[in-house]
């Protein structure tokens, strides 16, 4: 063993290496955010629980019921049933089971008449598993999150 | 053989720096090194049992190794593999090709993107699409960005599995950057489901060039800083140099591929071998390290993060314009604003997804070089919208088949480093 490497072993050079970046990374910034309290905001393209949009003007929804969504969803989470009302058809039933659900965002890609999309809501968690079914009320109030990109298309 | 004989015996122990070029062994010289580290046990010695796994924390997923002990010494795994079985095969035989794309996701999780493609470019060799020279580019630089979080991500659980906790924090806090990329790009952080038949989902939003030049701009400099971390530190060497050694008919005879086949010399990347997306346009250098053992296989990733950011740059230079989707009424779903302006985008909306694709009859394979090592497609279509048969022959499921081989007559505090240093997702392998 040459002297340069007792000098080495007995110095731990690696460890004065190690902790000058440890170092330098102590007086810098800090890259973490503190969760509950700070939130993160989530890109435009951010895909997370679903909205059912409405006709901004008149309120009316903007689906129009052509089960391409229900047809293209890989998982088969969304439960749509229509009737035909004076040669219109009305949406009587529109489910997302969100514990099935993938968040692949098939159903925002397929959809002709920008009804359903997905929003910048992320946090998701609850007590209780019935509340990962969503009705269409709870879609359509889910609204007010979509990304506003999506919206203004 | 004690620690020390092992420091004298290893050759490299010099000059593993890279400031002088390591010695290349012949295939004999490396089976002979592979005959002197692997300890040779005395067969009258009772075993001793020991269940590693499938809940262990270095298993990296649900793994279960049964390794029978003799003192310190592995003479025996049984590699319990299938904790994680989802029936993907036979869940594609009931989605069209389109629908089976989210599922790829979830075979290799750590580098989904890797995966969309692997199985995009399959069906595009099955359905003759051809893919426009923006989304090749596109795909391109994805795929890098894919490379680089999984090895950064690997390169973290990797150092863990030696002992540094904090070091991976350190790589997680970069794979955040690639991650925000791909939030920017696709919408989700992790499963991507980015690529289409016939292209991307999505154009390159505003911005997002810069910013990933940004960052395939500053990650070398945080590459430097873990080779001062990592690659002269002596714990690392002590634990991982001539540790592990597959000859390079072992790694054949397992079908072992990717960075683990590289580091014992053999140039094979099929990005270079069989060129897909828009790998024939860019100049890049395939990573190689001779001596096939735990630290080479580091070694030969960290140089392929190097290379990854070098080949995100040029596409990010040469990046052309143009369409990022096939138009091909036949095969690829057509794109939402032309569906709500177009009558005939609408009509081929609702045929593709009501009925699916045109398939022709026949058979394809097709592999791609994912982050862990060959990825390859098998679809048999009978000319219906589903698949009639795929199957997916991935990197990890080789890889952990290997992992006995591997194991026998390394010491127990070695199997972590070595199954680390294999880079094994339980996503991927059981699929
Ligand atoms: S995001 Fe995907 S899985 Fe979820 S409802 Fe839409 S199509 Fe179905
Ligand atoms: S695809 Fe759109 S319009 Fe058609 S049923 Fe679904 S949400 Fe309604």
């Amino acid at each position: 063993m040459s002297l340069k490497d007792i000098i080495k072993k007995s110095a731990f050079v690696e460890i004065l290496q190690g902790m000058s970046v440890t170092g330098k990374y102590f007086v810098g910034d800090k890259v973490t955010v503190e969760y509950p309290k700070e939130k993160i905001v989530p890109y435009p393209r951010f895909r997370g629980m679903h909205a059912l949009l409405t006709d901004p003007a008149t309120g009316v929804l903007n689906c129009c019921g052509c089960h391409l969504c229900e047809t293209i969803c890989p998982s088969q989470c969304i439960y749509i049933d229509t009737s035909e009302v004076d040669n219109h058809k009305s949406i009587d039933r529109f489910d997302i089971d969100l514990s099935r659900c993938i968040f692949c965002g098939f159903c925002e890609e397929v959809c002709p008449c920008a009804a359903i999309v997905m929003t910048k809501v992320y946090e998701l968690a609850t007590y209780d598993k019935s509340e990962f079914y969503l009705t269409k009320e709870t879609l359509v109030a889910n609204q007010v999150n979509a990304h506003k990109e999506t919206v203004r298309r | 053989m004690s620690a020390s004989d092992r420091d004298t015996a290893h050759p490299m122990q010099d000059h593993v720096h890279m400031r002088k070029p390591k010695p290349r062994p012949t295939p004999e010289e490396l089976r002979a090194r592979k005959e002197a580290t692997r300890q040779r046990v005395s067969g009258s010695v009772e075993t001793i049992t020991v269940s590693m796994g499938p809940q262990h924390p270095s298993m990296h997923g649900v793994f279960q190794a049964v390794l029978d002990l003799d003192g310190e010494v592995i003479v025996n795994t049984d590699a319990r593999i299938g904790n994680l079985h989802r029936g993907v095969e036979k869940l594609a035989e009931y989605r069209t090709y389109h629908q089976f794309i989210p599922v790829t996701d979830r075979l290799d999780y750590i580098s989904s993107f890797a995966m969309n493609h692997g199985y995009c470019e399959a069906v595009e060799k099955l359905m003759g699409v051809h893919v426009p020279r923006r989304a090749r580019y596109i795909r391109t630089i994805a795929h890098e960005l894919c490379r680089l979080s999984n090895h950064i991500l690997w390169l973290g659980v990797h150092i863990m599995d030696f002992g540094a906790q904090t070091f991976f924090l350190i790589c997680f806090r970069d794979r955040e950057y690639i991650l925000d990329l791909f939030e920017m790009l696709c919408g989700a952080r992790l499963t991507h489901s980015y690529a289409r038949i016939g292209g991307v989902a999505k154009d390159l939003p505003e911005g997002w060039e810069h910013k990933c030049r940004e960052v395939v701009d500053f990650l070398p400099k945080r590459l430097d800083e873990y080779q001062r971390l990592i690659t002269q530190n002596r714990i690392f060497l002590k634990r991982s140099v001539g540790i592990g050694i597959f000859t390079v008919e072992d790694l054949h005879t397992w079908r072992v591929t990717g960075p683990c086949l590289r580091a014992a010399g053999v140039p094979r990347d099929l990005r270079k071998d069989e060129p897909y997306a828009a790998y024939d346009e860019v100049e890049f250098e395939v990573a190689v390290e001779y001596n096939s053992d735990v630290y080479d296989r580091f070694l030969v990733r960290m140089k392929e993060m190097y290379e990854s950011c070098n080949i995100i740059r040029q596409c990010l230079d040469n990046l052309p314009d143009g369409e990022f989707l096939a138009e091909d009424a036949a095969h690829v779903l057509p794109l939402k604003k032309n569906v709500m302006r177009d009558a005939a985008a609408m009509v081929q909306d609702f045929v593709h997804v009501f009925r699916g694709p045109q398939v022709p009859k026949g058979e394809v394979y097709r592999a791609v070089e994912a982050p862990k090592g060959e990825f390859g497609v098998y679809i048999s279509s009978d000319g219906g919208p589903k698949p009639q048969r795929l199957h997916l022959a991935t990197p990890s499921f080789f890889h952990g088949q290997a992992v006995p081989a591997l194991f026998e007559g390394e010491m127990l505090a070695d199997s972590v480093g070595i199954f680390g240093s294999a880079d094994i997702v339980l996503g991927d392998s059981d699929r």
